[in-house]
């Protein structure tokens, strides 16, 4: 029979401790190399709301604390290892230590202490971040669903439940997103088509449940503020809530801009909204219809064949709430046919203009993902 | 006990399958617990290399079809949690707790029996969704109403028979546990050999003890509010889905009610193991033993006060009550901490493989317990809550923490078990590689999380910073992955040529010691006596080493 490998530890055991030190090695200079960058990557991005400020204090505070905490602990631990180690040949006793009062009671107390104070830090921290102001500059609902955000603009006298004076339904690009002023209080109200979302901005610092109610008047609300020192950024949000397949596409922007541009912004907005909506199908002769469905977040059709003298898409949303879009790209990526987002349930026809014979691909521009598919010009 | 039916069918009992197969000894169950967890072990390892994989580039490239990425995740926590981590602590209590207090078996060594054999079969139940068109994929946590069955929300997933196999299996694992914790308790309570007083009961009795009724006042819980989401899903019940007058956030109250203190089922009797292990390769008892005990039970107690921490971004929580009692409840943990350190103070340390598994314990764990204390502060948990910090968090407590004390218990207890040693130079080589390959894997997770990466997402964008800590993660996975080739191996060789092992090859202090190995079937020829809570070290060094 072999030996076992017990009665010979030293050449595997020397292999591995050699790996051990060679990956310790590594990380050593890797961080030696990049030492401000992975100083910074253990804390949260500079926080770009006044909320998100806030928290940032508090995290710096646990930060230096657990650091300690750490630091002893573990030196504590690996002091002790390397220190007490049997050596060999040695058979003696070493005195049974079953316990010591006072080290047990301080070993209690301080850290009592320190949570308690870490409490009390954190408990006054979050009084300030969840202060609601009575008079906000602006309210907004977050509508989350499978798998968008849209942004309802409310009255000033709005509650939970009122209806917007208008409403961004592309949650990215120029013409998309949470636009909201620097410099001023935005008080938002989350709602939830569907399933639980969350309301999630990096650099706020900040999550919150988008969660489905029975009632709207439970939807969660807050104050964010933007500092006037953030016009004309633009920050990056996601769901943070597992939503379903679509999770991972659910993002958004928030553009923050100056209060001058965002009240032309606003009025323009407004002004759009409250214009008579244009007459549904335009009268152009745009040619025979082709007939889209879009169903579930997904195009029903995954093949189109239309008439290069020109046709009319004949887009029927049947998604509650969703909105989506149907553009036409051709093989180099570019845009040829562009037209606007609307929630469902809904019909329109959207008149496509005369294309070149090829192949093309046709998409909702809010989930690319999820509803796209070819169309051949003949 | 388990040797009273010795009857003519005597050819079946030889039969070595059949025997294993109906058996009612606690060791040979004991056992069967531990292979099945190893494999449901390897099950969700490998679902969790298919999520590292994806996620070591941005882009799609493995997990093209994103609903699958979702069934992976989700299923390698049900997995991990359900089927390895919870029942292999029961397997390791199984086989040690009756021969630990002086017991001939557990107290019903039928339903023994039925508990263990419930966990294959949920395990299989679960399993069968991955070829009944599509596994759960709400995520392990099955929030309502992303995992109700709704018309025309053919985006959930959640449509298939997955995610009904995934509760119907719960179901049964939790009977199980529940079966298991009532037989724990009663063996615990009226089986103990003469003078083995509950103060002189092993640590990791206690745990078990303690465990046990967590399980008991948890476990129903969850599994009420599982049949209530199949009826949901399957009846029109209107229990947590808004729609119809539900609340989804019930559900969420109800799960955690389990899952939290499920968290401490995972933990506490991996810290009974160590509590075993550091002594006995340092020469010395556990420090403050009746404070370990006091911590323990605090442990469970607060462990019911605290669930909601994981819904403080709900809005439907009072915060400041919950984040009180989480922090509180590192005070406990903390004292254990030190407890082991001052354990292994002035000790004389032998480095074996189940003392560096130990020590991984204490030193990473050590990591689970501050980096969850971040999260105790409301709001920085709004900031860190649902990304990759709490995975790395999750993750040094339940590898960190419970995997590596399920290899110190595998290394320390095996030679009872088997009668055989494992090797300790592959041994080291598992250590090393493990120890390496969890770091590698999980540390980056802080840094992601802080930098805004949700969990739970098959893809992110090549423009958000976090490609270089993810492919480290994911170099991470492949080597805990092939740390398990030496574990493997070890068993392999061992469990033919290994060295024997002897009654007591470590010098133990505790009964299991005291019997051969492995035991025979009623566990003990002769007792001890039982004066100390190391019975064992009694009767090689006298009452020397007692006040």
């Amino acid at each position: 029979m072999s030996s076992t490998p017990g009665s010979r530890p030293s050449t595997t055991a020397i292999i591995g401790w050699l790996i051990a030190a060679a990956v310790l090695v590594a990380i050593v200079v890797l961080v030696a190399l990049n030492a401000q960058s992975v100083w910074t990557s253990f804390f949260p991005p500079e926080a770009k709301s006044v909320q998100g400020q806030e928290i940032r204090n508090l995290y710096d505070i646990v930060f230096a604390i657990a650091v300690v905490i750490f630091v002893v602990v573990e030196g504590l631990i690996i002091w002790t290892v390397i220190r007490y180690r049997r050596k060999p040949g040695d058979d003696e006793l070493p005195a049974q230590t079953h316990g010591n009062n006072l080290a047990e009671a301080i070993w209690t107390i301080v850290p009592t202490i320190i949570v308690i104070f870490l409490f009390v830090i954190s408990w006054q921290s979050l009084n300030k971040i969840e202060t609601v102001s009575a008079t906000p500059d602006l309210k907004v609902r977050v509508v989350a669903g499978q798998f968008q955000w849209s942004f309802e603009y409310l009255p000033a006298d709005a509650d939970a439940k009122s209806k917007p004076i208008f409403t961004v339904n592309a949650p990215l690009g120029p013409d998309g997103g949470l636009v909201l002023p620097a410099g001023q209080t935005t008080h938002l109200y989350l709602h939830s088509l569907d399933v639980i979302h969350a309301f999630y901005v990096p650099q706020f610092l900040f999550k919150r449940d988008v969660v489905p109610n029975t009632d709207a008047v439970h939807d969660n609300q807050f104050d964010l503020a933007i500092p006037a020192s953030g016009a004309g950024q633009t920050y990056r949000g996601q769901c943070a809530e597992l939503c379903g397949v679509g999770h991972r596409i659910m993002v958004f922007e928030v553009h923050a801009l100056a209060p001058a541009d965002f009240q032309a912004w606003y009025d323009k907005q407004s002004a759009a909204a409250s214009a008579t909506p244009p007459p549904a199908p335009s009268g152009g002769q745009a040619g025979p219809p082709v007939n889209v469905t879009a169903q579930g977040v997904k195009f029903l059709e995954a093949t189109l064949t239309a008439p290069a003298a020109g046709f009319t898409f004949h887009l029927d949303n049947k998604d509650a709430g969703t909105p989506h879009d149907l553009d036409v790209l051709d093989a180099g990526g570019a845009k040829v046919f562009d037209s606007k987002e609307f929630p469902g349930p809904a019909v329109r026809d959207l008149p496509v203009p005369a294309l070149p014979a090829g192949t093309y691909k046709f998409e909702c521009s809010i989930h690319p993902t999820l509803m796209f598919g070819t169309l051949t010009v003949q | 006990m388990a040797t009273t039916t010795l009857t003519p069918a005597a050819s079946a009992y030889r039969s070595g399958l059949y025997e294993w197969i109906t058996t009612t000894d606690h060791k040979k169950i004991g056992i069967l617990y531990v292979i099945n967890s190893f494999l449901f072990f390897f099950i969700g390892g490998l679902l969790a290399l298919g999520v590292r994989t994806e996620l070591a580039q941005p882009g799609l490239q493995v997990l093209t079809n994103e609903g699958l990425y979702n069934q992976l995740f989700t299923m390698h926590g049900t997995v991990m949690i359900f089927l390895f981590i919870i029942p292999m602590l029961a397997g390791f209590g199984n086989y040690v707790v009756p021969l630990q207090i002086g017991a001939p078996d557990m107290a019903f060594p039928r339903i023994n029996a039925l508990s263990f054999w419930m966990l294959p079969l949920g395990g299989i139940l679960l399993l069968m969704g991955f070829v009944t068109g599509g596994a759960a994929s709400a995520g392990w946590t099955s929030y309502s109403p992303l995992a109700q069955d709704r018309v025309g929300q053919a985006v959930n997933d959640a449509a298939g028979t997955g995610q009904d196999l995934w509760i119907m299996a719960l179901v049964l694992i939790g009977t199980s546990s529940i079966l298991g914790a009532v037989n724990f308790l009663v063996t615990i309570f009226k089986m103990r050999a003469p003078g083995m007083t509950l103060f002189r009961m092993p640590i990791l009795v206690w745990t078990v003890l303690v465990t046990s009724v967590l399980v008991l006042m948890a476990t129903p819980v969850i599994t009420s509010a599982l049949i209530m989401l199949f009826i949901d899903r399957n009846y029109g019940g209107h229990f947590f889905d808004p729609v119809s007058g539900g609340n989804a956030i019930l559900w969420q109250n109800v799960f955690w009610f389990y899952s939290h203190p499920a968290v401490y089922v995972m933990v506490l009797p991996a810290m009974g193991m160590i509590s075993e292990i550091l002594p006995v390769f340092s020469r010395k008892p556990l420090f403050g033993y009746k404070a370990f005990v006091f911590a323990t039970a605090g442990i469970g107690a607060l462990g019911f006060s605290v669930w909601a921490h994981h819904m403080f971004t709900t809005g439907s929580v009072y915060l400041p009550f919950f984040s009180l009692m989480t922090f509180l409840i590192a005070v406990p943990t903390g004292v254990k901490m030190f407890n082991w350190i001052f354990t292994l103070f002035r000790g004389k340390l032998t480095f074996s493989t189940p003392l560096l598994f130990a020590l991984g314990f204490l030193s990473m764990f050590l990591i689970g317990g501050i980096n969850g204390a971040f999260s105790a502060a409301v709001p920085v948990d709004f900031a860190l809550h649902d990304t990759y910090w709490v995975v790395a968090h999750l993750h040094y407590v339940l590898f960190g923490g419970s995997v590596f004390g399920v290899m110190a218990g595998l290394y320390y207890w095996f030679p009872k078990m088997t009668g055989r040693m494992l090797g300790e130079g592959l041994g080291k080589v598992q250590f090393v590689l493990m120890f390496v390959g969890f770091n590698l894997t999980f540390f980056p997770m802080h840094q992601l999380g802080l930098a805004g990466m949700p969990r739970r997402i098959a893809d992110y964008a090549a423009n958000a910073g976090w490609n270089d800590l993810n492919l480290v993660a994911t170099v991470g996975g492949f080597i805990i992955a092939s740390s398990m080739i030496p574990l493997l191996w070890n068993i392999f060789i061992s469990l033919r040529a290994g060295k024997i092992a002897g009654d007591d090859p470590w010098e133990a202090n505790t009964l299991e010691w005291a019997t051969s190995s492995p035991p025979p079937p009623y566990n003990f020829d002769h007792l001890p006596e039982i004066r100390s809570e190391r019975p064992l070290f009694d009767l090689r060094h006298g009452r020397a080493g007692t006040h």
